[in-house]
This record gives C-alpha cells, structure tokens and sequence, in this order.
C-alpha cells in the first residue's frame, strides 16, 4: 500500500466519522441548543405565562430589573428641638432614617438589602429585586457550605469502606440509601423529622438532653431555616460522593502503597503523596457534578421552606408560575446558567480537568 | 408462520382502531378536573348526570391536593391550548387570574339561576361582564373554639374582640401549661408565606377598619394606621399565644395541633367541623363555631373562600360541559354535598332547608358570616392578583417573624404595589 492511499483511508475514517456524529449533533440541537436559544429570546420580551395578551421586545429590562442595586449614605436623625443626632436611649447608638427614605422611589422603587457602616458612616445598600439578589446569595450560601461539608463527610466514608472488612458489601449498598430516594419524598419524611414541636424527632431529642424547650421551629425560624436545609441536603448526597470518590480510590493500585510501606513512609505520608494525588480527578468530577446540583438546587427548598426562602430554582419557578412572569423567568434562568457556567469554567481550570 | 403472527397483528390494530372510533361517537366524554377531599362527591355527582343522560360520559381527571399545584397544571393546560380537561374547579381568587381561558356561562343560560347564589361569590365570578364560573361551594374564616376549657376558666361565650381573644388565650395557656400540658397554645391560625397568610391578614386588617389592600376603585390603601395596628397586634402573638412554629402553619397544620387537643382557640375555614366530629378525634363534642373576633372598627371579617366551577375555552364540547356544571351547582347537588360532607351551599334557600339544618345546625348562626364575607381583590387585579397577594403576604410575614417593623413593610409594600398595578393610593373607607 502506497503513501496516498494510506491517507485516502484516513480522510474517509474521518468523513465517516463526522456522517456518525451527525445524528448526534442534530439530536442535540433538537433538544438543547433550541430550548436554550429560546429562553435567550423569551428573557427579552415581557411574555405571559398561559396569557392571551400580546408580547411585546422589552430588550434587557429583564435583566435591570433584577439586578439592579445602589448603596446610599444614611442620614442620621436630627433631633429638631437640639439639631443633635439622635441617640437610642436604650443602645447608645445613632438613630438613623428609614431606609425608603433615601432609595430612589420611581419608576421601580429601590428596597433595603442591608445598611452597613464605612469609616464611621451608614450607608444602605437597595436593590429594585431584593428577593433575587437574597436568592442568589442563599444559593450561594447553601452551595459553598453543602458541598464543602459533603465532600470532607464523603472523603472519610469512601476511605472507611475502602478499607477491608466483613460486611463491605452490604454497608457499601446501605450507604446509598438516603441518596436513593426521590428528593420531594425524602424532603417530607425530614419535614416530619423537623416538625416544630415534640411531634418532630429533634425537638424530643433536643429538649431530652436539655437544649431547646421542645419548639425549635428549624423551617420558620430565620436562623435556623438554611442551616436546616444544608442538613438534610449532606445527610441526602454525602453517599452519592463517597461513591464517587470510592470509584476513584479502587482504580489506585496496591503495588503503590506496598512500595510505599517499603519506603518507610507512615499513613498520612501515604494519604498525602499517593491517595490525594491520584484521586484529584475523580473528586473533581465528583465535586463539579455536586456544586452545579446545588447551585440549581429546587426540590428541597420548595418542600421544605416553600416561598418563605427561595433559592435560585425556586425562585424562578415562582416568578414563571405563580407570577407567570415568563420573560422575567427566562431572565431568571439565562442568570442561573451563567452563574453555573462561571463554577464550571473556575473548576475546569482549578483542577485541570480539561488538560489531557 | 412469522407472516401470519404479522397479519393478525395488523387485523387486530385495525379493528381496534375502528372500535374506538365506533365507542368516541357513541358517547361524549366530559372531564372534570378535581383535587381533593372535593373527589369523593364529585365522582357521585358525576354517577348521577350520568344516569340520566345516557349520551354523556363525565369523568372525574384528579388534580393535586394544593390548590396552587392545581392552578400550575391549569397554566400548563391552557399554554398548550389543551382540550383535555372540559370542566375545572377554580378557587375564588383565580377568576380574575385565568378568565380569558373561560367561556362565559351566561351565553349558556346561566343568567336565570345566578340570583339564587350568594351576591358576594357571583360578583367575585363575573369578570368584565362575562360569568365564567359558577359558584359551587363557599367557605369563610371562622374561630373554632373549646366549650369545655371556656367552662373551666370562667368564662360564658367566645371572644367578640382581639383583644378579649388575647387575654383568653393567654390566660388559658397558662392554665393548660400548669397542669403539665407544655405543648398547649393558646391560639393558633395560619402563618406560613401563602395564600393563606392573605387571608388571615385581610381579616385582622379589615376588621380593625384597615380596608381590602387595594379597593374596588383601584386605590392602594393597605398602607394606614389602623393596618400597620393590626399587624403589629398579630406579630405580637407569635411566641406569646400561638408557637413560633405558627409562621410555617398552614390549614392541615394548625388543625392536626387544634385536632390533638393542643390548643384553645383556632381560626380555620368550616371544612374542620366535620373532621374534629370524628369518631377518632380527642376534641369531639367540645369545641364549636364562632364569628371571628371584632377590632377596633367594632365589626368582624371572614375572608371569602370557596370554589367554583368552570368549563375550558379549548374544551370540544362546550354546551354539554355548561350543563354538566349547571347540574353540579344545581340544589340538589349542593344540598347532598352539604348533608354528606358538610360543603357549605352557595345557594341562599340552603341555609334554610330543613333537612340541611337538622345535620349542620350551624349553618343558622353562620349564614350572615358567609352572606358578609370579604373579598381578596382579585377582581379589581386580575391578572396581578398572584403577584400583589405575594408581595403582601412577604410583607405581613416580614413583620410576624420579627424581621421588619409593620410600619416599614406596609410602608414598602405600597410603593411595590404602586409599580406592580399602576393604581394611585388612598385612605380605606370607614365602614
């Protein structure tokens, strides 16, 4: 066979390569790129929800709307018989105007997202969409926390059950139980787990050894409702992640650590130089598939806080259904999928996952 | 042999085919979306029509139990222009919300029997002229309340003010926890951020001469002393008489505490009645009915419930489905669902029925609570309504948990409402 022949056959592999690929990439712009392309468009117009009105191009107005913010000094209160700044008497400290006072009013009023001293002055910060901007941060909040937690549980579940011992198999099958079952079905069953009274499993076992007096209110409570769904949410995905990171310490061979143990080095030398190393970049796929879970997390806040606290799913889901803001929704959603573009761009280049 | 199997297969799909074609002429199907406890009834009434037009088939299609779930799958229906569903149940806040779906009932003769029905609800069903719903049961807040611990404390009737609720509650509390009963509360009603919470709001609100939030002539008047009152008086009642918990109860909740014995007073709509008569409850026989308190203003306020019912727009066979629900809302069907589960008629000569009175006695003493109920604005918001019921209940929720004063969230919240509407605002008329 001759030199151009040989590339003949090459240049065909490569254009029958391209004709199977072709379904593919037609199925996918079928079922993503055009879906995707349509809420771009739907988050420029004002569009209705099951409406019959007529849909007008409203261009980023969606966006402005949810976004925007300013921050404002905060006058104190001048007291008008003294023309001195007004001091509780109770806390000592200045007493400052309402807010409302000094956010713009028109033509969408500006509301408090929270005042904040600066080289001895109050200033406000306003926002036309706080419930957006709070979604976005509760997110955020909810994201960084379960992940970072369900990581560092799952790390130490996946090594423990690595370990050699009688019953591996069945512990490994248990394990994943909680991450099994259906997320609104589980989000119920912690619903009655949480129930604000000693009908609820941890108020009777809270005020039994003496904390709380059986009320604890974990999902109305302001400072107890995140911390409650972060719970619920390492106590549901911990499993999926020792199960990843266990796929990925079962491909680390054994020869490693014997030579290692050759070598004189102890456990944590082992873990650090041989384990964590090899193991990157199972948890870095294990790490990217829970953050961008998290970040469009829906199920649980819906079941468990509904719209007391909302989350970035649940809020868009508000604003398309409850409001049948549809163009405000799509807004909503092209957010989300930047926001999650940027972890995935962040993580890709964090822990080289892209790099062959 | 494989081409005989084929053969058959093909002559089985065919006559299949036509017998399904043959059966559709045969008989109409009409679909009747329900959720709920409403099903049981429902699917009686639909025997009943049944048997006496043999032409017609009414199914029952079973919808969610949340009312907001359902109104979602409505959405959803009419995005897609379905035909699937001919008749829907539609909460009396949502004619205002989906009422270009809805064929107007008065084209179908429905013009002669509305009078019968209760001002409020058929008014609250007319949208620009067009009747798109017939009312079908109606509901008002009402205080449910404990005979035996009212005995046992002293006193002779239930509270007629807040104030006197207040101190009942308080003072029953403190008895019921004395005697080592510490899940015992004094009041309980319904606090989560949902539609619920509107209700319970607009009724501290209006009867403490607050107004309606908005009123029907488009004015945004929620933002007055008198409101900024009642809510503050509310928020102060969370952790003192009613739990903390009392900002995530919704109906079911604050009724299986009610229901367990736990509390003295609750506010809920008359569906309970029947529920904590049953044989298995702890309260059975001990509690009754009342108005709900008084405020300021002197007069009491029931939120306005109920459910309606409606036929689709997209719906293929529209004059038969308006005469299925002519038959559903008829005084017959009303006055069985009345006797067998206690759905209150919105038929005014119900209230007056013999045979309804002897099984719902109540019904004597209530009738002018359902007759002067108050209505959400809805229908001066339409569209919004979703909207601007969100954005208040948000704001009173603020205040209940503690996280804004009352005067800065209705403060704001008429400033919300001022961009959401485009309405101008004003003082509530004084009743």
């Amino acid at each position: 066979m001759d030199r151009n022949s040989k590339l003949d056959l090459v240049t065909d592999e490569q254009r029958l390569a391209y004709k199977l690929l072709a379904p593919t990439l037609i199925i996918l712009l079928i079922v993503a790129i055009y879906p995707l392309s349509q809420v771009f468009y739907t988050s420029f117009t004002d569009r209705t929800f099951a409406g019959t009105n007529q849909t007008h191009f409203i261009g980023l107005n969606n966006y402005s709307k949810l976004l925007n913010f300013t921050i404002k000094e905060l006058p104190p209160v001048i007291e008008q018989g003294t023309n001195q700044v007004k001091i509780d008497s109770k806390t000592g400290e200045k007493v400052y105007e309402p807010s409302f006072k000094v956010l713009p009013g028109s033509p969408k009023p500006y509301k408090e997202l929270s005042q904040f001293n600066f080289l001895g002055k109050r200033y406000v910060v306003g926002a036309t969409n706080p419930e957006f901007i709070n979604s976005i941060i509760t997110t955020l909040i909810f994201t960084l926390s379960a992940v970072s937690l369900e990581t560092v549980l799952g790390l130490i579940i996946a090594l423990l059950v690595n370990s050699n011992f009688t019953g591996r198999g069945l512990m490994r099958a248990v394990m994943l139980l909680p991450w099994a079952v259906i997320t609104v079905v589980s989000a119920r069953i912690w619903e009655w787990i949480l129930a604000p009274s000693r009908v609820g499993l941890f108020n009777m076992f809270l005020e039994k050894i003496g904390i709380g007096n059986g009320q604890l209110a974990f999902l109305t409570a302001d400072n107890w409702q995140l911390f409650s769904l972060i719970m619920v949410d390492v106590w549901k995905t911990t499993p999926f992640m020792a199960l990843l990171i266990l796929a990925g310490l079962q491909l680390i061979p054994g020869e490693l650590y014997e030579a290692a143990r050759v070598d004189g080095a102890n456990k944590v030398r082992q873990f650090f130089s041989i384990t964590f190393p090899l193991l990157k970049p199972a948890l870095a796929v294990a790490l990217i598939f829970r953050t961008l879970d998290s970040l469009r997390v829906f199920g649980l806040f819906q079941v468990l806080v509904g719209q007391r606290l909302y989350s970035l799913a649940s809020y868009n889901y508000y604003q398309l259904v409850g409001n049948r803001a549809m163009g405000l929704a799509s807004a909503v959603g092209v957010i989300i999928f930047m926001i999650i573009f940027v972890f995935a761009v962040i993580y890709m280049r964090l822990l080289g996952v892209d790099s062959e | 042999m494989k081409k005989t199997i084929l053969l058959i297969m093909i002559f089985v799909f065919v006559v299949s085919l036509f017998a399904t074609g043959v059966m559709a002429e045969e008989k109409t199907i009409i679909k009747v979306a329900i959720g709920g406890s409403a099903i049981p009834s429902a699917k009686k009434l639909a025997e009943m029509y049944n048997e006496s037009h043999p032409g017609v088939d009414v199914q029952i299609l079973e919808m969610p139990d949340s009312s907001t779930d359902s109104l979602n799958l409505y959405l959803q229906f009419f995005e897609a222009k379905s035909s699937e569903v001919d008749i829907l149940v539609v909460d009396v806040v949502w004619p205002g919300i989906i009422a270009d779906h809805l064929v107007d009932l008065n084209k179908y003769g429905a013009e002669e029997i509305v009078k019968d029905h209760f001002e409020a609800n058929i008014n609250n069903n007319t949208v620009e002229g067009r009747l798109v719903a017939m009312p079908w049961y109606t509901d008002a807040g009402l205080l449910f309340y404990r005979t035996d611990l009212l005995k046992k404390y002293g006193y002779n009737e239930p509270p007629k003010t807040w104030d006197e609720l207040e101190g009942m509650a308080a003072r029953i509390q403190k008895g019921e926890r004395a005697e080592r009963k510490e899940d015992f509360w004094g009041y309980v009603w319904q606090g989560n951020a949902y539609e619920g919470l509107t209700c319970n709001a607009l009724e501290w609100i209006y009867s403490n001469g607050g107004g309606t939030i908005i009123n029907n002539d488009k004015e945004i008047t929620i933002y007055n002393p008198e409101a900024v009152a009642a809510v503050k008086q509310a928020a102060g009642w969370v952790g003192s008489i009613s739990p903390e918990s009392v900002t995530g109860l919704i109906e079911e909740s604050s009724r299986h505490i009610w229901q367990s014995g736990n509390a003295a007073f609750m506010r809920n709509w008359p569906y309970a009645y029947q529920l904590g008569n049953a044989a298995d409850s702890v309260i059975k026989g001990k509690f009754d009915l009342a108005p709900l308190p008084a405020g300021d203003s002197g007069f009491a306020a029931a939120a306005l419930g109920g459910w309606q019912l409606a036929v689709s727009k997209y719906s293929k066979h529209k004059k038969i489905a308006a005469d299925v629900v002519k038959f559903m809302t008829s005084y017959d069907a009303q006055k069985y669902r009345a006797i067998e589960e206690s759905y209150n008629p919105t038929i005014k000569a119900l209230y007056k029925d013999k045979e309804v009175l002897e099984v719902r006695p109540y019904y004597n003493r209530l009738y002018d609570v359902f007759m002067s109920a108050v209505a959400r604005p809805t229908t001066v918001t339409s569209t919004k309504y979703n909207e601007v019921s969100a954005l208040f209940f948000r704001a009173v929720h603020s205040v209940l948990t503690g996280k804004d004063s009352a005067d800065n969230a209705l403060g704001y919240l008429q400033l919300d409402l001022q961009s959401v509407t485009g309405f101008e605002t004003s003082s509530p008329e004084t009743k």
